[in-house]
């Protein structure tokens, strides 16, 4: 797993960066989506987070839920348009699994895709991801290290 | 730098729109719209609720609904909180690109005015961090921050005046004694303007100084501006939601052991029971010593007088279970308190439930 500037950036992941959203894809097809290391360690300690519930429908962009730490409220941004199949329960009841295992079980929700692989063509997986968030942190001027 | 800052001047809107305001140029942000801040107070009271908090487990609706307190529950973080035209809501409503990534930066940058504003109304104002402003060991005023859409919010308030009491009431407490405790640790530990001066400071100077220190922090200029239709029809539909049982009521997980008075001040309180009967604690902490604590129940203790002199023993001390424990051993010898069925063990045990509750599994 690639480290950037104190973050982790696991390569197997398709990022949005500058939203601070991962997915995943699963093999039944289905989405895992989060929030990356940079996103939690910004945010700082997670003591609320509220998912929107299984069966609504985000789109990319837009918010999958919401997250509150001590010092900031804000949504989680879907990489992908479809379906919610699953909340993350075990993360709604200890909402600090997102700091401590962000790519873990710190996941936020599962979403059946309308068109993966047309929205993730413009997400970055791999070195290109890795070699993005590091531009945008140092552009940003981020680091945790 | 070419970037104007908008100001809306908003004196003396209804306590709805004094919420839905910054809601609605957040959510109603788009790539052009200047970065805007709001400058805003409410013609009547209410109370706040943080984003995740459970309305019914926070606030006393009947008290509220004694004293016509209309409630709403903001998109903001953090606690419930009694506002009145005592206060000048300083709402600033950005685009992520014009604020620093870190929360700590970007609190520092949306303080830094509001000290130079009281510094020069000759208040000894600092930047207590993360997102504090203090006056000699005092709160004045709380701040927060948020996304909405693609704009980054941050929020405080200029303190003129806070009613400390009606604070107090409108929490929902477990007993009386909390609530006095809340109060009497309000007094203590948030201050005002108007209690660092000695009178309310002239309104429209202090608009216009806190414009003259956000102007310098930033470099921009600040113009005062208008809001547009698509800003107010987005209030009107937030009007309407905050307004809604449903998103009122709405069920929040948040739940935070005590009362949080500022960044290096709670108030905890728990109960234990002992052998010889039940041991109820009010204590409050600052900065992980105990600041003041109220031992209660239904055990004996004697002499009597020892009760309040075990109080007194354990002022500052550090808020550990060793620490605890022989602070109580020694008052035990030294005031040669009996207590049939309760153990100095006891009360550290009861103390320590309050400083940190025993989890859940």
């Amino acid at each position: 797993m690639a480290t950037v500037r104190g973050c982790n950036i696991p390569e197997d992941r398709y990022y949005w960066v500058e939203k601070h959203a991962w997915a995943l894809p699963m093999d039944d097809g289905a989405v895992k989506i989060g929030i990356t290391d940079v996103a939690q360690n910004l945010a700082k300690g997670i003591v609320n987070a509220t998912p929107k519930d299984a069966g609504r429908t985000v789109q990319k962009g837009k918010s999958a839920g919401t997250l509150e730490s001590g010092k900031w409220v804000g949504p989680v941004t879907s990489p992908v348009t479809g379906e919610i199949v699953e909340v993350n329960e075990a993360m709604k009841a200890k909402p600090s699994l997102i700091n401590t295992d962000p790519y873990g079980e710190g996941w936020f929700v599962k979403v059946k895709p309308t068109d993966w692989a047309g929205e993730s063509a413009s997400l970055l997986t791999g070195e290109a991801a890795v070699a993005a968030y590091q531009k945008f942190m140092e552009e940003q001027n981020i680091s945790f290290e | 730098m070419s970037k104007k800052i908008r100001l809306l001047y908003m004196e003396g809107v209804s306590p709805l729109r004094s919420q839905t305001v910054y809601h609605a140029v957040g959510y109603a942000m788009k790539e052009g719209t200047p970065n805007t801040i709001i400058m805003v107070s409410p013609n009547g009271p209410y109370v706040s609720i943080g984003y995740h908090q459970d309305i019914q487990k926070e606030v006393d609706l009947d008290y509220c609904e004694r004293h016509n307190l209309p409630v709403y529950r903001r998109e903001v973080g953090g606690g419930a909180v009694f506002l009145d035209n005592g206060q000048l809501f300083t709402q600033w409503i950005f685009h992520k690109e014009d604020l620093p990534a870190t929360l700590e930066e970007r609190f520092k940058l949306y303080i830094d005015p509001l000290v130079a504003t009281y510094q020069e109304l000759g208040i000894p104002a600092n930047h207590r961090p993360i997102n504090d402003v203090h006056v000699n060991g005092k709160k004045i005023g709380g701040t927060g921050a948020a996304q909405m859409g693609i704009a980054e919010i941050l929020v405080g308030s200029l303190m003129y005046t806070f009613d400390k009491k009606t604070m107090s009431q409108v929490l929902k407490v477990p007993s009386e004694k909390m609530r006095d405790k809340i109060f009497e640790s309000l007094e203590a530990y948030m201050t005002t303007m108007s209690e660092q001066l000695g009178s309310t400071p002239d309104r429209a100077m202090v608009k216009d100084l806190y414009m003259k220190k956000v102007s310098e922090a930033l470099g921009m200029e600040v113009y005062e501006g208008e809001w547009t239709a698509e800003e107010e029809a987005m209030a009107k539909e937030i009007d309407a939601r905050f307004t809604s049982d449903e998103w009122l009521y709405q069920k929040g997980q948040l739940h935070q052991q005590g009362v949080k008075i500022h960044q290096d001040v709670h108030i905890v309180e728990a109960a234990f029971k002992a052998q010889g009967g039940l041991i109820r604690i009010i204590a409050r902490l600052r900065e992980g010593r105990i600041d003041d604590v109220t031992i209660s129940g239904d055990f004996t203790l004697l002499p009597v007088f020892a009760l309040g002199a075990l109080e007194q023993s354990l002022r500052g001390v550090a808020a550990t279970p060793e620490n605890l424990k022989s602070k109580i051993e020694e008052a035990y010898y030294r005031l040669n308190i009996q207590s049939p069925g309760v153990t100095p063990t006891d009360f550290t045990t009861a103390i320590m439930n309050a400083v940190t509750p025993p989890q859940a599994a």
